[in-house]
């Protein structure tokens, strides 16, 4: 264990693995899920259907989609648990891109796109905090303090690379779409991108 | 040290921004640098960061089971069920063996097949002179046939002319005398082509024919006991004079002599009235 990193310990009562430690069991849990351990899958559903979810439908702003795209996530890391590799990546991580990916083509497959990115995107983060105060396991502690270590982190770009940070992820819009949008050159909406996204790994790498 | 133009691929890239040929040529600088497939990975993490600045929010309760249900009769693509294919270690010599003997196969079938089209173009050139060499013989000939038409022509003409020629020569021209005291003066000349068996007699001052009379003309031929009978004629009753043309009733090989009777009308086969001319 990394002496140099915070553990996150946010609440005297509950234990928050760091990092690594959470990576590595959700990284046992997923080769059960490999081995076709049905309750696997109910523990990797406890410990990420939440942020999946909210992931799902900050994207499609839709809780019923959500679900159906929380529902294709499951079904796909059921079937391709033995695709994983720990070496290249975190099962976390890649839960979180399997959602991404799937809200943004059904996301992608609407007309009202734009509606729906203008309901999505409100000047701050849009962040309930009142939402946030429900998590009260040591796992949803975990996600708790990496969520606000994110938030953290995001904050402190200009507003300018956060807004095109989250066109991008959230949004679902090509390069050019996302230069319209915000009636920027394109070089412009590349460069921010990249700024923004090198800054965040330079601030949450160190400390996550 | 990864420039910054491929930093802002790798940022774009990990957002799934890079699209068509942005894209593939990332791609491809992806799998020869092991730097920028680290720097991917982590950016990668990174954004998948930014999800977590999602509200937090909770599914159905009912979702859980849900999927349970919908994976309870299913297996998952287990690792454990698929038999890994390794390569035996010697693998990459074989298939750098296959490959040059491939070559070398196919170097071999280029070599042929060039030799190949090399002799058809040269087959081919010599079947277009040949063509060509028979062509200039069939206008030669043609020419020389020509020539040699026209040469037949004209012997075919001189041919013709010299028929002619003989023809004329073997005419046989006679002049009939009266043989009647009281037309003395009657005359006629009996012009006979024995190629055509055919003669003119023309005849001047025979006296006018009563009714019932006919001249009759007639051919004396040594191969027949009585002369052939050549034709009835009438002459102009104030001149005495005609000309017809005649043609014997039997071949006629030899004219020894012509001469003209006195016979009733249409003539008989046998000379039977007066003797009015004869050849001399």
């Amino acid at each position: 264990m990394d002496a140099d990193r915070p553990h996150f310990m946010s609440s005297p009562a509950a234990i928050i693995p760091p990092d690594e430690e959470k990576n590595a069991v959700d990284a046992q849990i997923l080769q059960r899920v490999a081995a076709g351990d049905h309750s696997a899958l109910g523990e990797l559903y406890d410990r990420f259907s939440r942020p999946l979810f909210s992931a799902a439908l900050r994207i499609l702003n839709n809780a019923a989609e959500a679900e159906d795209v929380l529902h294709d996530v499951f079904v796909t890391l059921w079937d391709k648990a033995s695709d994983f590799e720990s070496s290249k990546g975190h099962a976390f991580s890649w839960a979180l891109t399997l959602t991404r990916n799937r809200a943004i083509d059904r996301l992608r497959s609407r007309k009202r796109r734009s509606e729906i990115l203008t309901q999505a995107l409100p000047a701050d983060l849009g962040y309930d905090e009142a939402a946030d105060a429900k998590l009260d396991s040591a796992g949803n502690l975990w996600l708790k303090e990496k969520a606000a270590a994110v938030r953290t982190a995001v904050a402190t770009l200009p507003a300018d690379q956060r807004e095109a940070l989250e066109l991008a992820y959230f949004g679902g819009l090509t390069q050019q779409q996302i230069a319209e949008k915000l009636s920027e050159p394109l070089g412009t909406i590349k460069a921010r991108i990249r700024r923004a996204l090198f800054k965040l790994r330079d601030v949450l790498t160190p400390q996550l | 040290m990864i420039d910054e133009r491929h930093q802002e691929a790798a940022a774009l890239y990990a957002l799934d921004l890079l699209e068509g040929a942005e894209r593939t040529a990332f791609e491809t600088a992806l799998t020869s640098d092991r730097a920028l497939r680290r720097l991917v990975a982590q950016l990668r993490e990174t954004s998948a960061d930014v999800a977590l600045l999602a509200s937090p929010a909770e599914p159905s309760a009912f979702l859980r089971e849900r999927i349970l249900a919908d994976i309870a009769d299913r297996s998952p693509t287990s690792a454990d069920h698929t038999i890994p294919f390794r390569l035996p270690f010697w693998a990459g010599w074989a298939v750098a063996s296959c490959f040059i003997v491939a070559t070398g196969y196919f170097v071999g079938v280029n070599f042929n097949t060039r030799s190949q089209f090399n002799a058809l173009r040269e087959n081919e050139r010599l079947a277009r002179i040949e063509a060509k060499a028979f062509s200039n013989q069939l206008e030669a000939e043609r020419l020389i046939s020509r020539r040699q038409i026209d040469s037949l022509r004209l012997a075919q003409a001189d041919i013709a002319e010299l028929k002619n020629q003989n023809a004329l020569a073997d005419l046989k021209i006679d002049s009939l005398a009266s043989l009647v005291a009281n037309t003395p003066d009657a005359r006629a000349i009996a012009v006979w082509n024995p190629h055509t068996q055919e003669g003119v007699l023309t005849v001047a001052k025979l006296p006018a024919l009563a009714d019932g009379k006919d001249y009759q003309l007639w051919v004396v031929d040594p191969q027949y006991p009585i002369p052939v009978d050549g034709g009835v004629f009438q002459v102009d009753p104030v001149t005495g004079e005609a000309r017809v043309t005649f043609k014997p009733n039997k071949p006629v090989a030899t004219v020894a002599k012509f001469a003209v009777s006195l016979e009733r009308k249409g003539g008989v086969p046998k000379a039977e009235g007066t003797m009015m001319l004869l050849s001399y």
